[in-house]
């Protein structure tokens, strides 16, 4: 099994700043992205477990909502069809932590916006997340997960 | 200046940025508040005009808080810095560079307007230091009673020294060379005798009240009399601190009990 990666403490916080610099703009987008880090922090915090690909993938779009907020205009996301993500079980944050690494990268890169398009591998066995910004060469992170479940029989 | 600080709070995120931008503004502190979202834009802010001090996230792109603080040094009478951040670690390296303080984001008014008070003494040159590690090789000589702000404490995790704020600290714990540190976050150990702490933290608001425990008064929420002439001082967080019999007297006048 894929280990459990540490959660990030510089995000949480950021993401936290973010809801407070939104409280007297906009309340109900700062109620939206403590919800948003609510259900970030209730999935990575309650302890080691299997989780399903398609639970960790909707794990990243959490993420990518909490930077768009973050980062108004410049977080740009595409996550797999439903339809392809295989049936396996991986480990909570295993795809998310990569990609928020190579997010992480882009954005310090430049200022301009950047396009996060995460897919599954053909082979069923890993997800890999493109990063494009303009200006800046393209990254490709491929991130294993755990063996698919065996097909039924 | 005319009274109020100037401050160029300078982060890449629009929001936090907003979000600090409101926190100074509504200061009394404050007189004048501008943003840049870059450490370029802020350069440009400060060869236009004098502010008493830069609030600075770590983290940017192209160039980092960091190398903006260690420029800023080569200026000839620069602006304070102060960090405000979502990354703890960088704490040593914000100390390396001579920050006025380290705040981490989203921050409470209260250790905004701490900080504000900082940068109001060194503007008016009164000398405050910056908040430095205090790793507790050396008692400094005549240690003076405003004591160190922050302390280096070991790291259970992992190894290394981590930085506690002593306001965060609420009890020190004799443990044979060591001090053991309970604070809001955790508990640590320092290799310093009670003696030396009670020596170097008494500005700070540290009282001896038994020969194994040295307490932050501000985190001490009643003193209860016992029956055999001793005391117990009970924490917020509720921890009972056993009160000597000799420090019985001293501790009520000081908390005019």
């Amino acid at each position: 099994m894929v280990p459990t990666p540490p959660l990030s403490v510089h995000f949480v916080n950021n993401a936290l700043a973010t809801a407070a610099g939104l409280v007297d703009e906009d309340s109900d987008a700062a109620r939206d992205v403590l919800a948003q880090l609510g259900a970030f922090l209730t999935y990575r915090l309650r302890g080691a477990r299997t989780v399903s690909v398609a639970d960790e993938i909707d794990h990243v779009g959490v993420y990518l909502a909490l930077e768009q907020a973050r980062f108004p205009g410049r977080v740009e996301a595409e996550l797999p069809a439903p339809a392809t993500v295989p049936a396996g079980t991986t480990t909570p944050g295993a795809v998310q932590a990569p990609v928020s690494e190579a997010v992480a990268r882009s954005l310090q890169r430049g200022r301009g916006p950047v396009r996060v398009a995460v897919r599954v591998a053909a082979a069923g066995d890993a997800v890999e997340a493109r990063l494009a910004a303009p200006g800046a060469r393209a990254e490709r992170v491929r991130i294993a997960l755990a063996a698919p479940a065996p097909e039924a029989a | 200046m005319d009274g109020g600080l100037a401050i160029l709070a300078v982060d890449d995120e629009p929001r936090a940025l907003a979000d600090v931008k409101r926190l100074l503004e509504t200061s009394a502190s404050v007189d004048r508040v501008a943003t840049a979202t870059s450490a370029k834009e802020a350069l440009v802010f400060l060869s236009g005009g004098r502010y008493d001090a830069l609030f600075l996230d770590v983290a940017m792109p192209e160039i980092e808080g960091m190398a903006l603080a260690r420029l800023l040094r080569r200026f000839s009478d620069p602006p304070a810095v102060v960090f405000l951040t979502g990354h703890p670690d960088a704490a040593v390296e914000a100390f390396e560079v001579q920050a006025l303080d380290f705040l981490i984001k989203p921050v409470t008014r209260e250790r905004l307007e701490s900080a504000l008070n900082r940068v109001e003494r060194h503007t008016h040159g009164e000398g405050t230091p910056p908040p430095r590690a205090n790793a507790g090789a050396e008692p400094r000589p005549g240690a003076a009673t405003a004591g160190p702000e922050v302390v280096a404490v070991d790291n259970p995790k992992g190894g290394g020294k981590r930085l506690v704020r002593l306001d965060t600290v609420a009890f020190a714990q004799a443990n044979g060379d060591y001090a053991r540190i309970v604070c809001d976050d955790g508990r640590y150990l320092l290799r310093m005798p009670l003696t030396q702490l009670e020596r170097e933290w008494a500005g700070a608001g540290f009282v001896r009240v038994h020969r194994a425990y040295l307490v932050n008064l501000g985190h001490a929420v009643e003193l209860r009399a016992q029956l055999n002439g001793t005391a117990v001082l009970v924490m917020r967080t509720g921890t009972e601190i056993p009160v000597a019999r000799r420090h019985v007297a001293s501790l009520r006048r000081r908390l005019h009990a």
